[in-house]
């Protein structure tokens, strides 16, 4: 089983956007490789050559968190320096996140409280409710992601994945409460067939009911795929750049199992 | 091999020492620090990139890529970087000597 590349670890707990983690991993790699050659040339042995570059040039502890405040973007530097709330265990992304997650829900209930139709079911409102909770939830998950990307500059493959399961579920969501609000409210009406004959006003106003419901559902979701949409091209360029992050492992993968064998075949022979 | 801690400052008028001979790769630059100062003086973990990053950051030096597909970095000193260097060398001297100074004097008493 081929051995992690030294890099990797570093690549994988550093807090960099994929463009400057790219940079890093092919600088330092580059450095890495050129050192071991150049102290193979001096008389170590490869697998010396390799130990000591590693030890000299790839980044560990004091040297990653430099390099982390050094490339954060530019408002996530700012929020890092001095040690203002952003730095350290991840509390100021929390009072942040609950802080968005209230505003949406006051925002989202007094945007519902405002377009509420009179005589709404005990049930429908319920789904009112249920909706404006969504709106909330909707808003807090894309205030993550963009956190994620523009405050840190790093939202990874799996976070990215959870965030959009996440936020996929709360579309559809979204869309089957506007279609059950609508479809009870047309139930409790057609279930009473004496206020159906007498009132042909009263299914104009069932009607309206229904597509308040059917329309609230459908804007709660297009909000929150456009909303998405919105971040979509920063996320494409990530993934191109991930992907030249994959494929430089998976080429250096390559030299360094070469690179192992031939220095396992000459300490065999006791070769420099 | 005694092995200094280095401030902050030492490390950047080092790094700054190195390429004013001329551009180098970052290897070369960390290979150069000790070789030039006897081991004195060396740089471990990865420690000489966020140095090197803040110098391109400020101007004092440039990083330039080269080749496609398997990229290097190659840094250069600016102008800045010139200065800077006499300016930071004046100013450890005068440091070092007033340090060394004091330190002799005091084993001398």
């Amino acid at each position: 089983m081929p051995r992690e590349h030294p890099l990797a670890r570093v690549e994988r707990e550093v807090k960099l956007a994929p463009r400057q983690r790219l940079d890093l991993v092919e600088e330092v790699g580059a450095d890495v490789r050129a050192m071991q050659t150049e102290m193979e040339r001096r008389g170590c042995s490869p697998v010396e050559a390799r130990r000591e570059a590693i030890q000299r040039l790839v980044p560990t502890g004091e040297a990653v968190e430099q390099l982390e405040d050094r490339h954060a973007p530019g408002l996530g530097r700012w929020l890092r320096a001095d040690g203002r709330w952003l730095h350290g265990d991840g509390r100021g992304d929390r009072v942040a996140g609950l802080g968005i997650g209230a505003a949406a829900v006051l925002g989202g209930a007094v945007g519902i409280i405002a377009i509420v139709r009179p005589g709404l079911s005990g049930a429908a409102m319920v789904l009112s409710w249920a909706l404006v909770i969504v709106f909330a939830l909707l808003v807090a998950n894309l205030a993550r992601a963009a956190a994620q990307l523009w405050l840190h500059g790093d939202l990874r493959v799996r976070q990215r994945r959870r965030l959009w399961d996440r936020h996929a579920g709360l579309i559809v969501t979204a869309v089957a409460l506007g279609a059950l609000g609508a479809a009870w409210e047309g139930y409790l009406v057609l279930t009473n067939t004496e206020q159906v004959a007498s009132s042909a006003l009263l299914a104009w106003e069932t009607a309206g009911t229904m597509a308040y419901f059917a329309a609230t559902g459908l804007a709660t979701a297009i909000f929150g795929l456009f909303g998405w949409l919105s971040i979509s091209p920063r996320l494409i360029a990530d993934q191109e750049v991930e992907r030249r992050i994959t494929e430089f492992f998976a080429q250096d993968r390559a030299k360094l199992t070469l690179s192992t064998s031939a220095s396992s075949t000459h300490e065999s022979k006791g070769e420099p | 091999m005694t092995q200094i801690t280095l401030s902050k400052r030492i490390n950047e008028l080092l790094v700054l020492a190195v390429l004013d001979s001329g551009p180098a790769h970052g290897y070369q630059i960390a290979l150069s620090v000790e070789e030039r100062t006897a081991g004195a003086f060396s740089f471990q973990h990865g420690t000489l990139y966020p140095i090197l990053h803040r110098l391109e950051a400020e101007g004092r030096v440039s990083g330039e890529w080269h080749g496609r597909g398997r990229r290097r970095k190659t840094y250069e000193m600016t102008d800045a970087g010139r200065a800077e260097l006499a300016a930071g060398a004046a100013e450890l001297e005068k440091q070092f000597r007033a340090l060394l100074g004091l330190l002799r004097g005091t084993h001398a008493a």
